[in-house]
């Protein structure tokens, strides 16, 4: 069941496209990383979703919504760099823009606390956000954003900014959210784009250049490879290994041989048996999966 | 209703915690007692400040109170005015520029619903102030110069808080056009000289610009009655604030700069 689905979106400033017809559809309960270098449109695209910027063009469509109707009461977002009011505290602020969401008082301050504790900074509800640090503005940027309960969380670069140390928590916070929400964020960081997610949308200037889920990408992306290394001071004589059928070509990279071969699963058992036969010291065997990295290589310059 | 209020609660704890609340009306304030005092001990200023030549005399005439009253509403027209614009240039283009608007304007919040609320939470400040201002003013100019009626002074403040409504009706316009507080600023200000400009060139057929309304006023204080221009004025002042409002609306809706 699709719970967001945009059809040939675009975006042009001054008759530029920056954002050239997309299309794509989120799942209700899943967990999306939009995915693309810096400047590819993804902020474009978030803004344009939760209504902060108009569309030039195309359809974006919530389930159960009519078009009349104000898609801001379904969403929640989280700007890349989220500024507050200073001068009030993480507590008013939250009451505040629950009331911009037509949350009843009392329901809105229970909200507010419960979701405080929830991003763990209830210790700090009463004090002034100009005092917190960058990964508590990022924790009550989440909490505001999921204060009026939507249906879809939108996080633009919820990690990007942070140290390590707030890196991790949001992203274990982000791990939780993701049980109870559908959830779409936007990252330039490979990593968190892999931990975090199950779906994947890659942009590149302007366009969706692949989407599904990270399986599905990875094994679309396979590389049929064996990654090996053997104990340390060993090294094998190559020519055995290229002399194997299936076997195409062989790198070495930092003690790591990288065997392109024509077919994974033959090549396997002649190698295993190889290593067998030789005694060889095999100390690391993997059977190619590309890295999202390599796989962001390749789509972004292909 | 209940988003409108939010906004404007919001803005009035601003004004509070950022002391708004305290200096604005001590401005208004000492703006309105300035001249009453200044103008009663006019003669023991100059006497201290040196005096005349021996034997030259120099009559000041005490003017009338309503006179007096004129000279302090004289003050908001120029230093009151800055004022207004000054603690106003920020209302919107401030929250837009520094990227709040881009967490409450995400909400599904009316984006009549958040100029209006801005635009009356200025208001209330300004005019509550004014009337401080002028009430310290009526006070002195009763006790050092003779009587102004309350009544008079309401309508006064009737009257002249229209045209401070309506330079703020022009700060806010400007201020949905424009992110940068100090060109708000700058263009409020140009905005209000150019209608006392304009008004004063074509004189003879603007009757009921709003740069007139002081203008009115001093007839109704001296002659004691409201005059029918002073009505006619109001209303076009009004009319052209609310115009203002509008346009700002729209162009805030239009101008997706969040």
């Amino acid at each position: 069941m699709s719970l967001l689905t945009v059809q040939d979106l675009k975006k042009s400033y001054d008759g530029k496209p920056v954002i050239q017809g997309i299309d794509f559809s989120i799942n209700k309960g899943s967990c999306v990383a939009l995915l693309g270098p810096n400047g590819a449109g993804k902020t474009t695209t978030l803004r344009m979703l939760s209504g902060l910027i108009r569309s030039s063009g195309g359809k974006i469509s919530f389930e159960g919504m009519s078009d009349q109707s104000d898609i801001r009461f379904n969403i929640g977002y989280l700007p890349q760099h989220p500024v507050f009011h200073t001068w009030m505290s993480g507590k008013e602020f939250l009451i505040y823009v629950a009331r911009l969401a037509n949350m009843d008082k009392q329901i809105a301050s229970k909200r507010a606390d419960e979701l405080l504790a929830r991003v763990g900074i209830a210790d700090a509800k009463n004090k002034r956000i100009g005092k917190y640090s960058g990964g508590m503005k990022q924790r009550l940027g989440i909490a505001q954003a999921m204060i009026h309960q939507p249906k879809l969380l939108m996080l633009d670069e919820p990690v990007s900014a942070l140290d390590p140390i707030g890196r991790r928590e949001v992203l274990t916070l982000m791990e939780e959210l993701k049980q109870e929400t559908t959830l779409l964020f936007s990252t330039h960081i490979l990593n968190d784009a892999e931990e975090v997610s199950d779906e994947l949308l890659l942009m590149h200037n302007g366009k969706i250049v692949e989407a599904g889920s990270l399986e599905g990408v990875r094994q679309k992306y396979r590389v049929d490879k064996l990654d090996v290394s053997f104990q340390e001071g060993f090294t094998p004589e190559e020519a055995k290994i290229t002399a194997l059928p299936t076997v195409l070509r062989m790198e070495t990279n930092k003690g790591v041989h990288h065997i392109f071969v024509n077919d994974t699963n033959q090549a396997r058992d002649e190698f295993l048996q190889l290593i067998y036969t030789e005694g060889w010291p095999l100390e690391r065997f993997e059977v190619g999966r590309a890295s999202l990295e390599d796989l962001f290589m390749k789509v972004v310059n292909p | 209703m209940m988003q409108f209020m939010t906004v404007f609660k919001r803005e009035m704890l601003e004004a509070g915690r950022n002391f708004k609340w305290i200096w604005v009306p001590l401005v208004f304030i000492l703006l309105g007692i300035t001249d009453p005092i200044s103008t009663y001990y006019m003669p023991q200023i100059i006497e201290s400040v040196g005096g005349l030549p021996e034997g030259a005399t120099f009559e000041i005439p005490t003017p009338p109170p309503h006179d007096v009253l004129m000279m302090s509403l004289a003050q908001y027209s120029q230093l009151g005015v800055l004022v207004v614009a000054l603690m106003s240039m920020g209302l919107i283009s401030g929250e837009r520029k520094s990227g709040v608007a881009e967490l409450v304007l995400v909400k599904p919040v009316k984006y009549s619903t958040y100029v209006t609320a801005k635009w009356g939470a200025v208001n209330v400040l300004v005019l509550v102030s004014f009337f401080a201002g002028m009430l310290a003013s009526w006070y002195y100019v009763n006790l050092l110069f003779g009587d102004v009626s309350f009544i008079h002074l309401l309508w006064t403040w009737f009257f002249y808080g229209l045209w401070l409504l309506f330079v703020i009706s022009i700060s806010v316009f400007m201020n949905t056009l424009f992110k940068v507080p100090g060109l708000v600023g700058f263009l409020t200000i140009l905005f209000v000289i150019i209608t006392s400009i304009i008004t004063n060139i074509f004189s003879h057929v603007l009757d009921w610009s709003p740069a007139k309304l002081s203008g009115y006023i001093r007839t109704m204080l001296s002659e004691g009655s409201i005059p029918a221009d002073l009505w006619g004025t109001a209303l076009v002042t009004i009319g052209i604030s609310t115009a203002l409002l509008i346009a700002a609306i729209y162009t805030f809706r239009t101008k997706e700069m969040a």
